[in-house]
């Protein structure tokens, strides 16, 4: 019985050590990047890295620069707010759909849609929104980003809506509701945190997403992530800007997961223990 | 308020047949009770009158209106459910007041109709509160509270004591049958509690594999079940029963051939059905120094309850119990001569259940 106590401290030692494992394999990329926007564009590449440096903010002067980044900015929010507004306009009812009549196979089509490479979407997609004259537009783009956003609209809240004793459903048809009216006065204020979370992973995923915008997007809807790409060349790599530019692209989620974050783990575990 | 008929019902599951052919006439202002085992189709038979199932055959009338494939929401009927289903983001007021509002109810007499609800069920403060701030028994009122202010055609009740204490359960039940009695609106109340069935119910019907084994009111049941199915489900401790048949002119225990305590009209049935089954209530059991028409049993366990005493004993192969006078004493191990009261002996078919007498 005496080994008990010794027990539970190498189990606390070890959570110690995975989280620390944890937050080194997460963060010293992060740190990297963070550190190199403020170098001097001669030390981003020098080996060994330098961790003494005097910081300067010359890569991000160099951005505002050379590029229109606030315009890219405001893209990039047109798109991801876009495509996240759409993924919940149809995945709440999608998923509602699917664990009212636990019918799985449409959650399933969405996941596989979702898995599958963006490769194979970018020829049909770019052939058939050339033909009706919206490359480069944001409906493009929006439409096209629905692909990532709702599956994980679906897929996060399905757990969430199963969650839902059945009879509470039940109890509000045999009150007189329609299956609409469920979705909208039972069914959505009980899974409120489970859209929150919905919605911040939505927008994270299309905000990154970088494969769609270069090539259906045009100088004018460029999104962020995209134009950084343009900050590496043949040979001649601006790191630093890179550097400056993927940090501040990394902030808006960043800033927005922050926010909601309480939100974030109850509604992350919702569905798994009935309240 | 309105009567309820169930015309050649069949529910099926795919290949699985739950309901296979069931008729039922509840009528206006009744109270009934459906009460069976567990998988005998009683749940399945409220869902589908309240229209959360399907009917796969057969017809569904409420008052003069066949509402087969009438949405539930059309079907102005209320229900308390197992687990009280309450919405948990209202409050106890919007709870109550939620079918009104759909319903295009003006607002004060929502608010009429509400408060008149939660003073007759005695929810008044709680009336702010949301359900997780409530306990079991509170919530049990909310969720008939949210039923009564429809003033529905019928109740429906799904096993909504289940999840009580024994006290509260107890309280909830005369609370109910008094609120029958008051709102004289039709009832159905499912549960598998067999004293829930006898103390609220205008009418039960008993229920097993999917059809009405007997449907009569709570003393018929009890005092004239239709089969040994009905006979041993309704009361507790439940009715025993031993193997008999006739040798001769004389009615014996299967079992070792010893007599058993039946009349004279017994024999005739006998006769006809060839081997029966003698059943008997606890309760009806008289003890008495005379060993004439009675069997002489030791007694192996002794169950004191207060008002009674049970006593467990073997006989002719099978356990029984007798409820007997708690001034009696008896210990392990005595002799008592145990008689049938007179009338109160049952006689089934052996080889169906259905009663002889």
């Amino acid at each position: 019985m005496t080994d008990a106590p010794i027990t539970d401290a190498w189990i606390r030692r070890l959570n110690l050590l995975q989280l620390v494992v944890a937050g080194i394999i997460v963060l010293t990329p992060t740190l990297w990047m963070v550190l190199s926007s403020l170098k001097p564009s001669f030390e981003v590449t020098a080996y060994p890295p330098t961790l003494m440096f005097a910081p300067t903010l010359e890569n991000y002067a160099q951005l505002a620069e050379t590029t229109p980044f606030l315009s890219y900015a405001i893209n990039s929010l047109i798109v991801t707010i876009g495509s996240t507004a759409l993924g919940l306009l149809f995945g709440i009812p999608a998923a509602f759909a699917v664990s009212w009549t636990r019918i799985s196979w449409p959650a399933i089509l969405t996941l596989a849609a979702r898995m599958a490479p963006g490769t194979l979407f970018l020829l049909p997609w770019y052939v058939m929104f050339r033909q009706v004259g919206m490359i480069g537009s944001y409906t493009a783009l929006i439409l096209s980003h629905a692909v990532i956003t709702l599956p994980i609209v679906i897929w996060v809240l399905l757990p969430s809506f199963d969650g839902i004793p059945r009879s509470v459903f039940e109890a509000a048809q045999v009150d007189g509701c329609s299956v609409t009216r469920i979705l909208w006065r039972i069914a959505l204020p009980l899974v409120a945190s489970g859209v929150a979370v919905a919605s911040i992973l939505a927008f994270v995923f299309s905000w990154n997403y970088f494969l769609f915008a270069l090539v259906l997007s045009n100088g004018d809807s460029k999104t962020l992530i995209a134009a950084a790409f343009n900050f590496i060349g043949e040979g001649s790599t601006q790191w630093g800007a890179l550097m400056a530019a993927a940090t501040l692209i990394a902030l808006p989620p960043l800033i927005l997961a922050a926010l909601v974050q309480r939100w974030l783990v109850s509604g992350l575990t919702l569905g798994a223990v009935k309240g | 308020m309105a009567s309820i008929s169930i015309r050649n019902l069949v529910k099926r599951y795919g290949s699985f047949t739950v309901i296979p052919d069931l008729n039922l006439e509840i009528a206006d202002h009744e109270f009934v009770v459906f009460v069976g085992p567990s998988g005998c189709g009683k749940s399945t038979l409220l869902r589908i009158i309240a229209g959360l199932e399907p009917i796969s055959s057969g017809e569904l009338y409420i008052g003069d209106n066949r509402v087969n494939g009438v949405p539930a929401a059309q079907r102005d009927i209320a229900m308390v459910f197992q687990d009280y289903a309450l919405y948990p983001h209202m409050r106890v007021y919007e709870n109550m007041s939620f079918a009104l509002e759909l319903r295009g109810t003006p607002k004060a007499e929502i608010d009429a109709r509400v408060k008149r609800a939660a003073a007759l069920l005695h929810i008044e403060p709680y009336l702010g509160r949301k359900p997780k701030e409530l306990s079991g028994g509170q919530r049990q009122r909310v969720a008939m509270g949210r039923a009564i202010v429809r003033n529905p055609k019928a109740f429906l009740f799904d096993e909504p004591l289940s999840n009580l204490d024994a006290k509260l359960r107890g309280q909830v039940r005369a609370e109910i049958k008094a609120l029958s009695q008051q709102l004289k609106t039709t009832m159905v109340f499912v549960t598998h509690d067999q004293i829930e069935a006898m103390t609220m119910a205008d009418r039960i019907v008993v229920m097993q594999s999917g059809t009405v084994q007997q449907y009569d009111t709570p003393e018929a049941v009890y005092e004239r079940p239709s089969n040994q199915f009905v006979a041993g489900f309704i009361g507790s401790p439940a009715m025993n029963f031993f193997p008999v048949e006739l040798r001769g002119e004389q009615i014996v225990f299967s079992q070792d051939g010893a007599d058993a305590p039946l009349d004279v009209n017994s024999r005739d049935l006998l006769r006809k059905a060839g081997h029966g089954v003698f059943g008997i209530r606890p309760e009806h059991f008289s003890v008495t120094a005379d060993a004439a028409g009675a069997v002489a049993v030791t007694v192996r366990l002794v169950e004191p309850l207060g008002s009674d005493t049970l006593i467990h004993f073997d006989l002719a192969g099978a356990s029984a119990i007798a409820r007997v006078d708690p001034a009696l004493r008896p210990k392990v191990g005595d002799r008592l001569n145990l008689r049938p009261q007179p009338g109160r002996a049952h006689l089934f078919d052996g080889s169906n259940g259905q009663v002889l007498r």
